[in-house]
């Protein structure tokens, strides 16, 4: 068990780019542990990424199979090393929050399906079409490889519904 | 967490409101950053043709609300704007956590009277917490539609279905389409 602690913003490890993991050795294998250790420790967190850590490497964990969103839909538990989202489709606005931003939560938009491609510790390359909650887990996670916080994407404000617009 | 916690700080209410123009917020926040003060928590947005601001603001004390009310006399005066200020108690200033489930409710439908008070009303008998309300006159003068969008939340007790199923009498009875879902946060 390593557990560690959560970064919250405004560190500035957070709004940083991750690089990607060239080999995947010993201290990267203790890192995915670090990550899973963080991830169950966490109350009702289905996923972490290497940045919230502290490591600025291209590193994430997901797991939606206990959420209730997510029990009926995931592909288990995720350890991926240099996630790639190679097609999108579909939007669908959920409201988040965020474990290195606690206190806030917000709409964001994000797409409903995804293919995403990543090594697995023991270097297999796995791909699949992930949909739903697992999607937006994903999407979630991934974003902070790129030092994206959900603050970034906030897709309105709540009063956003009921904007004027002028229909011809 | 909140900075609502921190001691030794006198907390307001302020509400502004008047005539929409640029420099509303502008003015107000000009104001208060003046007076040293810091601005916890607010929602501002256009009603009709208004442009109105809440706020929760913090002054280290000492600080009376008799310095603001004056800061914003002086600003307001002849600007059509009006100003208010109350002093907030400690157990005033901290959000409290609703415990229950998140769920947006939607009520829509042609404009008559009593749509806000009814729908509130059975969910205040409830137990349920309105956390976020907005409402809209819309459609044409000859058919006016009414829009109603509330947050709430849900006691411990009380599901989604329930909630949805507690007000499926209202449907009929004001003819509106009502519609209740799930908005709780999820937590990444």
């Amino acid at each position: 068990m390593a557990v560690q602690r959560i970064l919250l913003y405004p560190n500035p490890i957070l709004k940083r780019m991750s690089r990607t993991v060239e080999r995947i050795d010993a201290e990267i294998l203790q890192l995915v542990e670090d990550l899973v250790d963080t991830m169950e420790a966490g109350p009702g967190s289905v996923g972490v990424a290497a940045p919230q850590v502290g490591v600025c490497l291209r590193v994430c964990v997901v797991d939606v199979s206990n959420n209730r969103h997510g029990k009926d839909n995931n592909h288990g538990r995720l350890l991926m090393i240099n996630p790639e989202i190679v097609e999108r489709s579909g939007l669908a606005v959920m409201r988040e929050g965020c474990m290195s931003v606690p206190d806030y939560t917000g709409d964001v938009e994000r797409a409903t399906e995804i293919t995403v491609r990543f090594s697995e510790p023991d270097g297999t390359q796995r791909e699949f079409l992930a949909s739903g909650f697992e999607a937006v887990a994903i999407q979630h996670e991934m974003d902070h490889l790129d030092g994206l916080l959900f603050l970034d994407r906030i897709s309105s404000l709540k009063t956003g519904l009921f904007r004027r617009k002028s229909y011809k | 967490m909140n900075a609502c916690r921190k001691a030794g700080l006198a907390h307001f209410a302020v509400t502004i409101i008047g005539k929409d123009r640029p420099g509303i917020v502008a003015d107000t926040a000009e104001v208060l950053f003046k007076l040293g003060c810091n601005v916890e928590d607010s929602s501002c947005t256009m009603l009709g043709g208004e442009f109105a601001m809440i706020l929760i603001i913090s002054h280290e004390k000492p600080f009376s609300k008799k310095q603001l009310e004056a800061e914003f006399a002086a600003k307001t005066a002849g600007g059509g704007l009006s100003a208010f200020v109350r002093s907030l108690k400690d157990d005033e200033v901290c959000y409290q956590e609703p415990t229950g489930e998140l769920c947006l409710v939607s009520v829509y439908g042609s404009d008559k009277p009593g749509i806000v008070y009814r729908i509130t009303r059975e969910l205040a008998d409830r137990g349920v917490n309105i956390t976020d309300l907005n409402t809209k006159l819309i459609g044409s003068p000859a058919e006016p539609v009414y829009v109603l969008m509330l947050e709430a939340a849900l006691p411990q007790d009380l599901s989604v279905e329930q909630a949805s199923q507690l007000l499926e009498n209202l449907k009929k009875e004001l003819s509106v389409e009502i519609s209740v879902r799930l908005i709780t946060p999820v937590s990444l």
